[in-house]
């Protein structure tokens, strides 16, 4: 248990406006190559581009949970599957517009994390973790069982998206992929706003010292209520865009190998956003293009990966610090 | 009547079944019980002896003792690797942890693919217990008889070992305050040890025996480890809680999903949630409450 002291604050280091301006233009540059993946790969690489990119929301829910609020989650696929069947059965009533598809899948993700809310966040920690394996377990099996809506195991095949109402459907790679990474941008920008409001400075004090923080006066649990809502919601956005990518959903969807990745994903991320994004790419990338060059030994390359960023993590941050700190003149610290 | 006999039957199943999972449970108990954190690999260790009874077996009961003996060897090498490979991680949070254990199940699960492929491989038991007997006009295999045998004198022991012998209470002092333990002069160090090789050697013991069961193929690892998971938190870790959880989740695989088919997939993991916000685990190996 870490607690900083008013002395211990560390004052704000000289550059930081700079490594600001650099961050920035990092992520602008990520932006651009992803836009324009299409023009170089191949097909079958844009469509798991567009896998990556849903899962990346799936990876910035289960985040928000795990490394900001501090509450390590496995169930977030739960709620990224609640958003992929709303569209599934939306588009199979009739409803391609894909806008509206998200905008509703958003809404069950959201109405069905304030249902289990209550429940799940009575726990914390090591307990937490597992009763969102739980919540993981039931949604899933609930897909599998209740046949008449969700197809079953089997599952449903989708009606393309449309843009706007009455316009043709999107069928090309290329467009689906622009598309889904399009609402990720808008998706993930809320998402940073978020994280520099009160509220997710809230979570970040829950995560670091809970009791502290609710006798400061916080209503803590309604924060964490509203991060638990919000991260559902961002989920079944995730799960609104795979189905719009694949056409298709079923139970692994939002099986435990999709709940583990997005944990993951998210501990390859050490807390951040960004790390979390580049995870959920690392893992696709690893399991599909990776896996699939090494005659299917994607299940060790995951492994692998996993171990090394559980061991080679407080390296990895080590050398980053010192090379940072030397090329800004500092003192290592 | 022949309904009632062949639910009976299936019941009986499910008790065999159950005995299985408090094997292997028990095993995943023990190392949550030193370690604070769970093993993800433990159904990673239940797949090695499940494949170590298939590669070892040759029909004869010698071939099945011996793998038996390989797999408690096995397994508790298997504790002593894991307690090393994650000493490096402590003080680094439960997370990194449970992680670690995970990335080794995955690795582990792609070796045992790529040498013994990716189909199930059906793992007969030796001669000798190979045929069945009749039991309500049902034929019931002799091996699962003489496993349901063989499991109770474990679990008979493990609790006696650990309720009523000296090195059990060591143990038990071990996980509950390893501190104090530490100051009354108990080498703590070794019964953790202790504990890991038990655990290991309880999965991979449990996998050789339990093959004709439930055997090798790819995914049974993730099968038996979830289902441990669920029985050591109903069962609140003690041993006798364990075995009540395990022969619950028994019955609840097999009476359930033949009397209940579309309920009994949410049973378990509803009980499993429910447990877990009334009674969170927190002490693993204490008295049955």
């Amino acid at each position: 248990m870490t607690a900083t002291t008013a002395q211990e604050v560390p004052a704000k280091p000289a550059g930081t406006s700079s490594r600001r301006r650099i961050a920035a233009g990092a992520v602008t540059a990520y932006i651009l190559v992803a836009v324009g993946l299409p023009a170089v790969v191949d097909a079958y690489t844009i469509s798991l581009a567009s896998t990556a990119v849903a899962l990346a929301l799936l990876a910035l829910s289960t985040q928000l949970l795990t490394g900001v609020a501090g509450l390590p989650s496995l169930g977030q696929a739960a709620y990224f599957g609640a958003g992929a069947y709303t569209t599934a059965l939306l588009a199979g009533e009739g409803v391609t517009f894909a806008p509206a598809q998200l905008g509703l899948a958003m809404l069950a993700g959201a109405g069905a994390a304030a249902v289990t809310a209550p429940l799940v966040l009575r726990t914390r920690g090591t307990t937490f973790l597992l009763v969102s394996f739980a919540v993981q377990q039931l949604a899933a099996t609930a897909a599998s069982q209740w046949g008449s809506v969700t197809g079953g195991d089997g599952g449903l095949h989708v009606a393309a998206i449309t843009l706007w109402p009455g316009a043709a459907a999107v069928t090309g790679d290329g467009y689906l992929y622009w598309y889904v990474l399009a609402v990720f941008l808008a998706l993930s920008a809320a998402m940073a706003l978020l994280l520099t409001s009160t509220l997710g400075l809230a979570l970040r004090g829950c995560a670091d010292h809970e009791p502290r923080m609710a006798a400061l006066g916080h209503r803590v649990t309604g924060q964490l209520t509203a991060a638990y809502v919000i991260a559902g919601a961002v989920a079944a956005g995730g799960g609104a865009l795979l189905v719009a990518a694949h056409r298709y959903v079923s139970p692994a969807d939002l099986g435990f190998e999709v709940a583990a990745l997005a944990l993951l994903a998210a501990a390859i991320g050490a807390g951040s956003m960004r790390g979390a994004v580049a995870g959920a790419v690392l893992v696709v990338a690893a399991r599909d293009l990776v896996g699939a060059r090494t005659g299917g030994h994607g299940a060790a390359v995951l492994g692998l990966l996993l171990l090394c960023v559980v061991y080679l993590r407080p390296h990895l941050a080590r050398a980053a610090r010192t090379v940072t700190d030397l090329r800004w003149g500092r003192r290592a610290r | 009547m022949s309904q009632l006999a062949t639910y009976a039957v299936t019941a009986l199943d499910g008790v065999a079944f159950g005995l299985l999972l408090f094997v292997v449970a028990a095993g995943l108990a023990l190392i949550f019980g030193v370690l604070q954190v769970f093993n993800l690999a433990h159904g990673t260790l239940y797949l090695a002896g499940a494949y170590l009874a298939y590669a070892l077996g040759d029909g004869g009961m010698a071939s099945l003792i011996g793998a038996a003996a390989a797999g408690v060897v096995l397994g508790a090498g298997g504790g002593l690797v894991l307690s090393a490979a994650l000493r490096p991680l402590a003080g680094r949070g439960h997370l990194d942890q449970a992680l670690a254990t995970f990335g080794i199940a995955f690795v582990v699960a792609d070796v045992f693919t790529t040498i013994f492929g990716s189909a199930p491989l059906p793992t007969a038991p030796p001669k000798l217990l190979s045929g069945s007997i009749e039991m309500a006009g049902h034929g019931y295999p002799v091996y699962r008889l003489t496993f349901i045998a063989v499991a109770v004198v474990l679990a008979a022991g493990l609790h006696v070992m650990v309720r009523h012998t000296t090195a059990g209470a060591m143990l038990r002092a071990t996980v509950s305050d390893p501190a104090m333990a530490a100051a009354t002069g108990i080498n703590t160090t070794r019964a953790r040890h202790a504990a890991m090789a038990a655990g290991g050697a309880l999965a991979v013991a449990g996998g050789v025996l339990g093959a004709p069961l439930l055997g090798p193929a790819p995914g049974a690892d993730m099968t038996v480890l979830v289902l441990s998971l669920v029985v050591v938190i109903v069962g609140g870790g003690s041993i006798l809680g364990t075995l009540a959880a395990a022969l619950l989740v028994g019955q609840v695989q097999t009476v359930g999903v033949l009397a209940a088919p579309v309920a009994a997939p949410f049973a378990l993991f509803a009980v499993m949630f429910m447990v877990l916000l009334i009674r969170p685990p927190a002490a693993p190996l204490g008295p049955p409450r």
